[in-house]
């Protein structure tokens, strides 16, 4: 059995701690998200509108970006496409309750780097966020 | 040397009796004139004679018959002196010397060529008209006494009577022979209605009959009213070619109703195309309209290479064949436009037929007491009938769609209100369910009755399936798109509220609590499951739930 001591060093050395804002029009999966994660030790910038999401993600460096597909106003893969360009290196994860093959397709050729459907685990959400930071 | 006057009425009375024995016992004219001309010189102690004969057409003395004279003599333009002629003219004899002095020198010159000392002329009378001249010519010098001459003149009286007798006589048979031959070409012309057959029994026969060598008939072309050369006989080509025919004044004489006869067409001013005449030996011609009815429909014309006096028995014969001729050409002219129209309308009614057997909709036609009077292919091969299994039955016996007439029946509605009507019709057929688009058009006569109904019929069968399978795929889209966008609407509550669950069960010291949420937790999973479940189906099963409540099961 690993120390305590040891299983922060461990973490500290397996885990990157990454700025992630979050982009949903249901509070709650929000901050949802925003508590597994944070308790991953990760920054959350935790959004519901579009045009704020894209003014934070304007004036902070951001490494990774959790977009619902289905927002207020735009499409979260229109929201991409403008994160993209504010900040071409971003990660994403799109996030969607309604999968179809064309929002999929033009998710990847935006960069995402997962299209993962609600309601997804907690487990789940955890791994494909270490997955695709270390990536 | 001068006869004594009692033997002088003895040969006279001999030669009467003789002379009217003859020219009684011949009937023709001719033979009359020959036996007369041949006789009188020994009779009556001259040296020649000759008979001419009146052209009332010409006013011409042409020869009849002659004896004891040259051609050359009897070819000579002039008969004799104006005086001469003038008084024969009004039937009073004249004799005189062939060679007095005032007479002119030509007559004189062709007088003293044949030898002629004396000549009588007498004119040959019938009922106080000059018809023509005895002259008896002596080659020696001679004095006819007023006996002689009484007794020439009695003669050639006796011969006028005998002339015109016969000439009675021979019109006479002619008429009858020419009865006969109308009837022939009565018959003939009527016997077909074939126009160029017509027209060509008519020139043929009238040649034959008439004894000339061509026959023409132009008719009047209504479209242009130009005369057009329909028939001929007897004539070149180059002849009947020729293009001055429509503006000659015999056409245009004929044109008026009245015939006209040509004697010498070679040189008489109402023929223009000399020249085409005279190539064709054409000496005399018989132009006369062909009528039918009242009305003139061309020009029939007869044409003889000899020169030929018409007679009006024979102008009249012509005139009447050419009336009876008219009558078959109108009679043909209409049965071939019939056979025209009949034609055309045979041909409308396969350009009819093709057109309907054509579509692919079943066509019926139906008379206005419900009878089947056309139909087209494609109702046959539907409906594996034969056209005359059909033409002429009761429809209600023959369409396969029909209701029986009554209630609901569109026949009956439309007979009763002459307006169309479009229905459907779902019919079973062969153990499956058929549709059918029906409508039905009346055709509605000038006093406003339906004459016929047509009905175009079309199986819709495929078209309703498929509208059908159609709607239910709408449907199930439906149901699908409200399944997905409620598992949308679901799983983002259903994400927050599982996650909650999740964290809190990481949280949780006590035990049962921990039991508690892990219960939430499978049960929010299970709706989980639901939800994708709901998102990726492509189709339902309906399955009976309670009474007639149905639920459906997902399929994806």
């Amino acid at each position: 059995m690993m120390l305590p001591i040891f299983n922060l060093i461990h973490h500290l050395k397996t885990e990157k701690m990454a700025e992630i804002l979050v982009l949903d029009d249901v509070f709650d999966a929000v901050l949802l998200i925003r508590k597994i994660l944070e308790r991953k030790g990760h920054t959350l910038h935790t959004f519901t509108e579009e045009e704020e999401a894209l003014a934070f993600a304007s004036a902070q460096p951001l490494d990774l970006a959790i977009l619902d597909i289905k927002l207020k106003k735009m499409s979260g893969i229109q929201v991409l496409e403008k994160l993209r360009q504010i900040n071409a290196g971003i990660k994403a994860i799109m996030l969607t309750g309604y999968p179809t093959i064309e929002t999929a397709r033009q998710a990847l050729e935006l960069g995402a780097a997962a299209y993962c459907v609600k309601p997804i685990d907690k487990q789940e959400l955890e791994e494909k966020v270490e997955q695709v930071l270390n990536g | 040397m001068p006869r004594d006057p009692i033997d002088s009425q003895a040969v006279f009375l001999a030669v009467y009796q003789e002379i009217t024995r003859l020219v009684s016992m011949v009937h023709d004219p001719q033979s009359v004139m020959t036996l007369v001309v041949d006789r009188l010189p020994g009779l009556l102690d001259v040296d020649a004679a000759t008979i001419r004969l009146l052209d009332r057409q010409t006013n011409q003395f042409v020869i009849g018959a002659a004896h004891g004279l040259s051609e050359e003599y009897l070819a000579r333009k002039r008969i004799d002196s104006s005086t001469v002629m003038s008084e024969l003219l009004k039937g009073r004899p004249m004799e005189r010397s062939a060679l007095p002095v005032h007479i002119d020198r030509e007559t004189r010159e062709e007088a003293s060529r044949e030898g002629i000392e004396n000549v009588l002329s007498l004119p040959i009378m019938y009922q106080a008209e000059v018809i023509g001249l005895l002259r008896l010519l002596t080659r020696k010098k001679r004095m006819f006494s007023g006996a002689e001459v009484a007794f020439a003149m009695s003669l050639a009286e006796q011969v006028g009577i005998a002339i015109s007798n016969s000439r009675m006589y021979q019109e006479l048979a002619q008429q009858i022979d020419y009865l006969t031959e109308l009837r022939d070409i009565s018959r003939i012309v009527h016997s077909t209605l074939d126009l160029n057959e017509v027209l060509g029994s008519i020139v043929e026969k009238l040649s034959s009959v008439m004894k000339v060598q061509g026959c023409t008939i132009r008719l009047q072309n209504l479209a242009t009213n130009q005369l057009e050369l329909v028939a001929a006989a007897g004539l070149s080509d180059d002849y009947l070619n020729r293009s001055s025919t429509g503006r000659e004044d015999t056409i245009f004489a004929a044109l008026q109703g009245e015939p006209v006869a040509v004697y010498d067409a070679v040189s008489d001013p109402r023929i223009h195309d000399h020249d085409a005449i005279r190539a064709e030996g054409i000496q005399s011609l018989l132009a006369v309209p062909i009528r039918n009815k009242l009305e003139i429909i061309g020009v029939l014309r007869l044409l003889s290479r000899q020169p030929r006096t018409f007679s009006p028995a024979e102008i009249n014969f012509v005139v009447t064949a050419a009336e009876e001729g008219g009558n078959a050409i109108q009679k043909a002219r209409t049965y071939r436009q019939i056979t025209l129209l009949f034609n055309q309308i045979e041909e409308n009614e396969r350009f009819l037929q093709t057109i309907m057997d054509s579509l692919w909709l079943q066509l019926i036609v139906l008379s206005s007491d419900r009878r089947v009077v056309m139909v087209n292919r494609e109702f046959l091969e539907q409906n594996r009938l034969r056209e005359e299994a059909v033409i002429g039955r009761d429809y209600y016996e023959i369409s396969p769609w029909s209701k029986a007439a009554g209630t609901g029946c569109p026949i009956d509605h439309i007979l009763a209100h002459g307006s169309p009507v479009a229905l459907q019709d779902e019919i079973e057929m062969k153990g499956r369910r058929c549709w059918f688009e029906r409508h039905l058009t009346p055709v509605v006569d000038d006093q406003g009755q339906v004459e016929f109904i047509i009905e175009a019929a079309q199986d819709i069968t495929d078209l309703k399936l498929l509208e059908r399978e159609r709607l239910a795929r709408t449907k199930l889209q439906g149901v699908l798109e409200m399944a997905g966008t409620t598992a949308h609407k679901l799983n983002s509550p259903l994400f927050a509220a599982l996650g909650m669950a999740q964290l809190l069960q990481e949280d949780l010291a006590s035990t049962k609590a921990a039991d508690d949420l892990a219960m939430i937790v499978k049960n929010l999973e299970h709706i989980k499951e639901l939800t994708r479940e709901m998102v990726s189906a492509t189709g339902f099963e309906r399955r009976n739930y309670v009474g007639a409540t149905n639920i459906v099961e997902l399929k994806w």
